[in-house]
């Protein structure tokens, strides 16, 4: 009987031991940081800010001059479908394709875990515009020195694609500004949903890097097509910065982003 | 034995630290006291609820040059408490650098009961609001990181920041924070004519003066809705464009043609000391704003249709009539709002 006692004990003991060692090897705990890098093109070649892109659908050739966005409310998606979402007031980001460092964007204190999806948005969403200047923190700073405040329809541009085009019917150079934001009848803040082909798997030791490549071609030639010649009307440029066809631009962005690949490498 | 002892002498060096500490400044919330004859609150209270101290910090930047980027150009340059927060004898307002603007500064008396800002409505919520005029290159020029490092290196500010608000720091938040209080306390609700229709002492009305009430009742409340006297629309009153300026009113937000040359209603509380009159400040007195009512309506496609009855342009007024809602009007003033040193400079 004792033997058997004392048998049991070790076996109890044993299995506690082998379960305890199983567990650790498999918890995954601690947080670690994640890497978002944006690289814009246009259609599928890269961008070269000044060149001419190839035609779009609607047969106009871009220059493009500059383009910048505010990324923001960052939502990663774990593999159990449970979410991290990354602290709002922090989750205010510029991508601009002339200033190299702001391309990749560096999310600290992700709670480590195999994420399989990561959604973004594009602009200030609704919801913290509401909440006043509680929503916006302290990102008026970087918002202006980026020129992405908007003076004249309060807030932010969310998008600002610049530079010129020509058409068939549009032969010099002319120039066409395409901000997004809210205005006085459109909110224009849009939302990007991606699942990775790879997970994101975030240790405290392995920073993994979510390559993104957006195709700048989707603003105007996406599911929605729009003209800048038509736009052009009075000879002035093609300034879409409001009107009906921003909601259709603004809906477009959603596609515009797609991932290359999923880096996981060890800090 | 011994621990007990030590616990008698550390006890009131405890007591004696959090002494200290409520020996510091507390702020002190304020009421915000809803006239009886106000449309209801439209300001997100509970999201920024004032304080004595963030009202005082609101004031304090509200009157700062130092926030423009030639240091001389304040909110209150062109919001003059003696003319209800207006700016007096300019057609259209000046910013830093004698740059000048296209638009008249409007009235900030009452913000907090108005959902829609800026003669175009480019704002439309007033945590916002201050966020154009301040960094408009014609008009404040203001740069973010220039003005919190300066804020920061005055003692003043550093002292009203930390009294203001809890976590105490100094930056866009809080300081667009104190400035919506500042401005949503900014209440103007005692002229004649809020003590006639709150039935106070002091409510009298002339003959004449109850005669225009009627006859704007029957003529401008169609715009002029509330004791607010605005309804928070755009609209275009038919105003000859200008074509120096060409001022494309709420188009410029929108860029929808129904849009075009439409400008906000403003409130008309305390409009017998906001002169001169209209988006652009055309008209000098409230007897041209009339006349053009009664005789220059322009009519265009985005003409307001209460302007246009059936090919009839304008509001039919008799020089009888003009002079009694001018009297009415003046009931609007509000001498005790204009001369109220909790707004003073």
């Amino acid at each position: 009987m004792k033997n058997i006692l004392k048998k049991s004990i070790a076996v109890v003991a044993i299995a506690i031991t082998l379960v305890s060692c199983s567990k650790s090897d498999d918890a995954i705990t601690g947080t670690g940081a994640l890497k978002v890098e944006f690289e814009n093109g246009f259609a599928d070649n890269a961008l070269v800010l000044g060149s001419a892109t190839v035609p779009t659908s609607q047969n106009e050739v871009l220059k493009i001059s500059s383009v910048k966005y505010i990324v923001s409310n960052i939502v990663l998606t774990k593999e159990d479908g449970t979410t991290f979402t990354y602290p709002k007031d922090q989750s205010y980001f510029i991508v601009d394709e002339a200033t190299p460092s702001s391309l990749l964007l560096n999310l600290t204190n992700v709670p480590a875990a195999n994420y399989k999806s990561i959604k973004f948005g594009i602009g200030v969403d609704q919801a913290q515009y509401d909440l006043g200047q509680t929503g916006i923190a302290n990102f008026w700073t970087d918002a202006q020195n980026a020129g992405m405040t908007w003076s004249w329809a309060s807030g932010f541009k969310f998008l600002a694609f610049e530079g010129t085009f020509t058409s068939s019917t549009v032969t010099t150079d002319t120039s066409f500004m395409i901000h997004t934001g809210k205005t006085g009848t459109d909110y224009n803040y849009t939302e990007v949903s991606l699942n990775l082909p790879t997970n994101a798997l975030v240790r405290t030791n392995i920073t993994p890097q979510i390559h993104l490549s957006t195709d700048l071609s989707q603003i105007i030639d996406g599911t929605n097509k729009i003209n800048l010649t038509a736009h052009n009307g009075m000879g002035m440029g093609a300034m879409i910065m409001g009107g009906a066809d921003l909601p259709l631009i603004t809906a477009n962005l959603a596609a515009m982003f797609s991932v290359e690949h999923v880096h996981n490498d060890s800090n | 034995m011994k621990i007990n002892y030590l616990i008698l002498f550390i006890l009131p060096l405890m007591w004696s630290c959090s002494n200290d500490d409520s020996a510091e400044y507390v702020d002190v919330p304020l009421e915000l006291k809803v006239p009886s004859n106000f449309p209801p609150l439209t300001y997100n209270i509970a999201q920024n609820p004032p304080t004595e101290k963030g009202f005082e910090l609101g004031k304090k930047i509200f009157y700062d040059g130092r926030l423009s980027s030639d240091g001389t150009i304040s909110c209150g340059f062109c919001h003059i408490q003696q003319n209800a927060f207006t700016h007096h004898g300019h057609t259209v307002s000046h910013g830093v650098n004698n740059a000048s603007g296209t638009r008249n500064s409007p009235s900030i008396q009452n913000m907090a009961f108005q959902t829609q800002f800026m003669w175009d409505g480019a704002a439309d919520n007033l945590d916002f609001q201050p966020v154009i005029p301040l960094i408009s290159t014609i008009e404040m020029n203001g740069n973010f990181g220039n003005i919190i490092a300066m804020m920061k290196a005055d003692p003043n500010y550093v002292k009203l920041f930390g009294q203001a608000f809890p976590n105490k720091q100094i930056n866009t938040e809080n300081m667009f924070k104190a400035l919506s209080q500042f401005m949503v306390m900014n209440i103007s609700a005692n002229s004649r004519f809020d003590k006639y229709r709150r039935n106070e002492s002091g409510g009298t009305l002339t003959a004449d003066e109850l005669a225009g009430y009627s006859v704007f009742n029957a003529k401008c409340a169609t715009c002029h809705t509330t004791d607010m006297f605005t309804d928070n629309s755009f609209r275009n009153n038919g105003l000859a464009v200008n074509p120096l300026v060409n001022d494309i009113g709420r188009y410029r937000l929108t860029q929808l043609p129904q849009d075009y040359y439409k400008f906000k209603v403003p409130s008309l509380r305390n409009v017998e000391l906001t002169a001169p009159y209209m988006h652009d400040g055309r008209f000098g007195t409230l007897d041209a704003v009339l006349n053009h009512y009664s005789n220059a309506v322009v009519n265009s496609a985005t003409l307001d249709s209460v302007l246009n009855q059936n090919g009839a342009l304008g509001i039919p007024l008799s020089t009888t009539e003009k002079s009694q809602i001018i009297a009415f009007l003046k009931t609007l003033t509000d001498y005790q709002y204009i001369t109220d040193t909790r707004f003073s400079e």
